[in-house]
């Protein structure tokens, strides 16, 4: 009889325990889908590229990155937001000198190259992300009426903690960080940008 | 790289604490180190404290701009004499203000509020017509008639703005971005920015030629996707290369026959910024008018393609990406700025 009654409680613990760890990681589960469900993103109407991303991220290298949107890059050889434009020109009359202190943002000729002018060439412009410290210096110099506003500053979700305690958040003079829904998708295009032209291709062609 | 992973990595989250931690005694360390700068400057024979930063470290000032020389003495001097059209005065685009163009008679018509709207020389609205949707500029014939340009069409009209015509402009498979217009010699000329190239229609929509296709690039470099051009009294196009840093002048038949301008930022008579000029007039003694974004400025070169003035920054809206500007039969220029949604004219003095 006690033995009947012994395996009977022990049936019923098991039960009990199954079914809580079972309602427990529904719970989890239920959780992490809500909070996936919203993130922190930079507004870029909004961002004046002011550095403080730079130095208020809780990580020693900002989760801020800034990207490239390619759909909206003009290509430019004489780009504002590569090469300091009030800088001593060079021999061929190009500024010497470069906007990112840290060399993050790159450049290659895209399409036929002109070897003799540069300025029959178009150049895609790309963020070296393991340099750029999101100081924004490139994003500032993009914005029109200099340039046509395709750099921006963005939070990427590989480096970005989730700590909550977003330093950036409550450091932002301008309120550019806002909550993004993400209905599980990225709420921005990642890989610094966005639709690349046809390899091979110019823009505009 | 996948964006959707919220959770910190294990190597991340270490990097997090360790910060967190840092924060913690960094007021403390801070104080610490200031102290030990201060000590240490006062030791120093001089006393002078250690320079702040190296060049490329991050925060860095940026590269200071090269010593400018004191802005040449000018040969030409204009100063505004009047305004046709602005906030508050009759007739005044209340949402935009897009297109500008010279008629018979010095009239000015303008494009802006989805209609097309005449105004005498003097300033008083004289007539007003619904201008096609998203129509982006317009052209006047010497005769009156009117061309409005929208993306991918041409709308063309009469002296009184009764609609006479229309067509599609560019190839079916990329419609024509249509930028700038001009009625010329019973052609219509429309610069397409997607192309990149200047095409010729005659008043039923037959393509008759294309101009700027003929150059090692197949076509203007466009970085701000927008061409605009105008025509002399001898029929040589001349249009706004911008990329380049160039207004470039053509034959009817394509060749390209002459070319000046190029990049800078000290000397007023070069061209500033990623790409510029973005506007382009002709006077009637062969000048030619250009306007620039990023400085917002009109200048005026003279037949040998010598700067021989400026009309300054102070005039126009620093965030104008366009100053539309035309020249009227006696040398005034006529400038339209979208941000201000202000037309005014400028008189040498």
């Amino acid at each position: 009889m006690s033995e009947t009654s012994t395996r009977r409680q022990f049936i019923d613990r098991t039960c009990r325990v199954v079914g809580l760890a079972a309602l427990g990681g529904a719970a989890g589960l239920l959780a992490r889908r809500t909070s996936a469900h919203a993130v922190f993103q930079v507004d870029p109407s909004t961002c004046t590229a002011c550095d403080l991303c730079r130095t208020s991220c809780v990580l020693s290298l900002s989760a801020v990155k800034a990207v490239n949107d390619f759909a909206k890059c003009g290509y430019c050889m004489l780009c504002p937001a590569y090469m300091d434009v009030t800088s001593q020109p060079d021999e061929k009359g190009i500024p010497s000198g470069k906007v990112c202190p840290q060399d993050a943002l790159k450049r290659r000729v895209v399409g036929r190259e002109d070897p003799d002018d540069p300025n029959n060439n178009y150049y895609e412009y790309t963020v070296d992300e393991a340099r750029c410290t999101g100081c924004g210096k490139c994003v500032k110099a993009c914005k029109p009426p200099a340039g046509n506003g395709s750099l921006r500053l963005e939070i990427r979700y590989d480096r970005c903690v989730g700590c909550n305690e977003c330093g950036i958040l409550i450091a932002c003079p301008s309120t550019a960080i806002v909550r993004v829904p993400t209905p599980g998708m990225s709420p921005l295009p990642v890989e610094g940008g966005h639709p690349r032209p046809v390899e091979g291709e110019r823009p505009n062609e | 790289m996948d964006s959707n992973k919220v959770g910190p990595s294990p190597d991340i989250a270490e990097d997090a604490r360790r910060e967190r931690l840092s924060k913690r005694w960094l007021p403390l360390a801070s104080v610490v180190g200031a102290f030990g700068v201060v000590a240490a400057a006062a030791l120093r024979p001089g006393g002078a404290p250690p320079a702040a930063s190296s060049p490329g470290a991050p925060g860095a000032a940026p590269s200071l701009p090269p010593p400018t020389e004191p802005p040449p003495a000018l040969p030409h001097q204009y100063t505004r004499t009047a305004v046709v059209v602005g906030p508050g005065m009759p007739g005044e685009f209340r949402r935009w203000l897009s297109g500008l163009a010279l008629g018979p008679r010095d009239a000015v018509y303008a494009l802006g509020d989805d209609e097309v709207r005449v105004f005498e020389a003097g300033g008083r609205l004289t007539r007003t017509w619904k201008a096609p949707e998203k129509a982006s500029c317009l052209g006047v014939a010497s005769d009156g008639r009117v061309a409005a340009g929208s993306s991918g069409r041409v709308d063309l009209y009469s002296n009184t703005g009764v609609r006479i015509g229309g067509f599609a402009a560019g190839t079916r498979d990329k419609p024509a971005d249509v930028t700038a217009i001009r009625l010329v010699r019973d052609e219509v000329l429309v610069a397409d920015a997607a192309a990149r190239v200047i095409r010729r229609y005659d008043l039923r929509g037959t393509e008759r030629g294309v101009i700027g296709a003929k150059n090692k690039t197949g076509g203007f470099m466009l970085p701000n996707r927008s061409l605009d051009f105008d025509v002399d009294a001898s029929g040589v196009i001349h249009a706004t290369d911008t990329g380049r840093h160039q207004v470039t002048s053509w034959t009817f038949d394509g060749t390209m026959v002459a070319s000046f301008g190029k990049f800078g930022m000290a000397k007023p008579e070069d061209f500033v910024g990623c790409c510029n000029p973005v506007n382009v007039a002709v006077a009637p003694d062969g000048s030619i008018v250009t306007a620039e974004k990023m400085i917002a400025r009109v200048k005026v070169y003279g037949r040998d393609r010598m700067l021989l003035a400026v009309i300054g920054p102070e005039h126009f809206d620093p965030m104008c990406r366009h100053i539309h500007v035309a020249v009227d039969s006696i040398g005034r220029i006529v400038t339209a700025d979208p941000e201000r949604r202000t037309i005014a004219v400028f008189e040498r003095s």
